[in-house]
This record gives structure tokens, sequence and C-alpha cells, in this order.
């Protein structure tokens, strides 16, 4: 699942636009992406909004891989978060 | 020395090859959309427009200085200058494409994922927990869920 601070409508709109089938999950006051030590201050036009990180969770709730970028032009493919999924049985 | 005529300069060649390094380090940021790999893509960003640069530094100094052998003192310069332009943009894309903060108290692997509840895109709350306990498909519940925070602003 996706989560930014984007209110559900403009999420809505990407999922529309881009034919994104998978949950995208809103948080504009940036309670979980703080809880996750995720937020990037004025990250965009001096707003505060989520760095861009990947975790892989598994069925206990226990981060099986992680992935946070150095450069925000960088980021995993889906084939490589789709090769880590796969390791989990 | 090159032999010169005085009805017809040579071509500046490094001028020109600077600009079609230029032009490169422009359209070298479509390379995130190819399937190699990305770690690399930032330094060509950066690169290549210093190479371009630097080319057209030498080309417009051998403009001005043999002018009688080199022609390319109008368009080297004008090039030149644009080329400054490209390679301050690139330079600031890459400074402020890694001024990330650090995450030191991100769940880390091994760590238990803090549990949330988010609204989705139809208003319905949805919790880490419940995800992971739901039936999907003909499994009785999700072996792993991949959370993908992004920058948003889309």
């Amino acid at each position: 699942m996706a989560i930014s601070v984007d209110p559900p409508d403009v999420s809505a709109n990407l999922c529309r636009v881009a034919n994104y089938t998978y949950t995208f999950l809103s948080d504009p006051k940036l309670e979980t992406i703080r809880r996750y030590d995720l937020v990037h201050p004025g990250g965009h036009e001096g707003n505060d909004i989520s760095r861009s990180a990947e975790f892989l969770v598994d069925s206990s709730g226990t981060v099986r891989w992680e992935n946070f970028t150095e450069d925000i032009r960088v980021r995993p493919r889906a084939d490589q978060m789709l090769a880590e999924a796969k390791k989990i049985q | 020395m090159p032999e010169t005529n005085p009805s017809h300069k040579p071509g500046n060649i490094l001028l020109w090859i600077g600009l079609i390094v230029i032009v490169l380090a422009v359209l070298s940021n479509f390379l995130y959309y190819l399937n190699m790999p990305q770690a690399i893509i930032p330094w060509i960003n950066l690169l290549l427009p210093l190479i371009g640069l630097y080319l057209l530094i030498i080309g417009v100094k051998r403009a001005f200085k043999q002018p009688q052998v080199y022609s390319g003192k109008i368009w080297g310069s004008i090039v030149t200058v644009v080329a400054v332009a490209f390679l301050s943009l690139s330079i600031y894309g890459a400074i402020h494409a890694r001024d990330l903060p650090p995450s030191k108290g991100a769940p880390r692997v091994g760590q238990k994922a803090p549990d949330f509840t988010l609204t989705d895109t139809n208003g319905q709350k949805v919790s880490l927990s419940q995800l992971l306990s739901s039936p999907v498909g003909n499994s009785p519940r999700p072996k792993a869920v991949l959370l993908v925070f992004y920058r948003g602003y889309w």
C-alpha cells in the first residue's frame, strides 16, 4: 500500500490517471509518517512531507525488508520489491 | 599550428561536441524510465554537464585566442552560458535530491512495524493490523504487506 500526505481525493485521482489498483492511504497530519520517523521537513515547497521509504512487513508485523533511498530520484523497482516479497514463506 | 585560410575557418569541433554532450546531459534525466541500474544515473546527470561545459570552455578559449583559426566567438559564448545554466540546475537538483532526513528512528529489519489507521481513497479507515490479518484470495491472511511511503503532491 502507498502512504503520503495527499488527501484521499488527490490519491484517488492519481489512481485513476495512473491506473493503480493497490491501496492508497492518506496521512495529511503526518501522524504515521512521524511515527515511522520519515518526516521530510519542508520537503515540498516548504510543506512537510514523507521521505521516500519502503518496508516489507510479514504477517507477524515484523519488518523483513526496508529501503531508504539516498536520492529522491532513485527508487526500488517493482521487480526488486516483488523479489523481496517472494522470499517470505 | 593548423594552416590558416583567410577565406575559410575550420569548424570549432569542441564547441559542437560540448553542445551535444550538454543535450545528452538533459536527455539523461529520462534514464530513470529505462531498466538500468538507477544508482549511477544521478552521477551521469552530474558528469555529463561537467564534461560538456569543459569542452565548451576549451572551444570558446580557442575561438577568442585564435580567432584567425577557429570560429565560434558568438555562438560558443551563447552555448556556454546556456551550459552553465544547465550545470547550475543539475548541481542544485543533485543537492536537493540528496537532502533527506536520516530517519534514524524508523523501524529496522527484525523490528515490529508500528500499527496505524489511515483513510483510503474511498474514505474508509484501514489499519496495518487489519491488512495483515484479512483474508486475501484463498489464503487465510497475506504473507506480507508492502508499505510504500512516497512524497505525495502529485
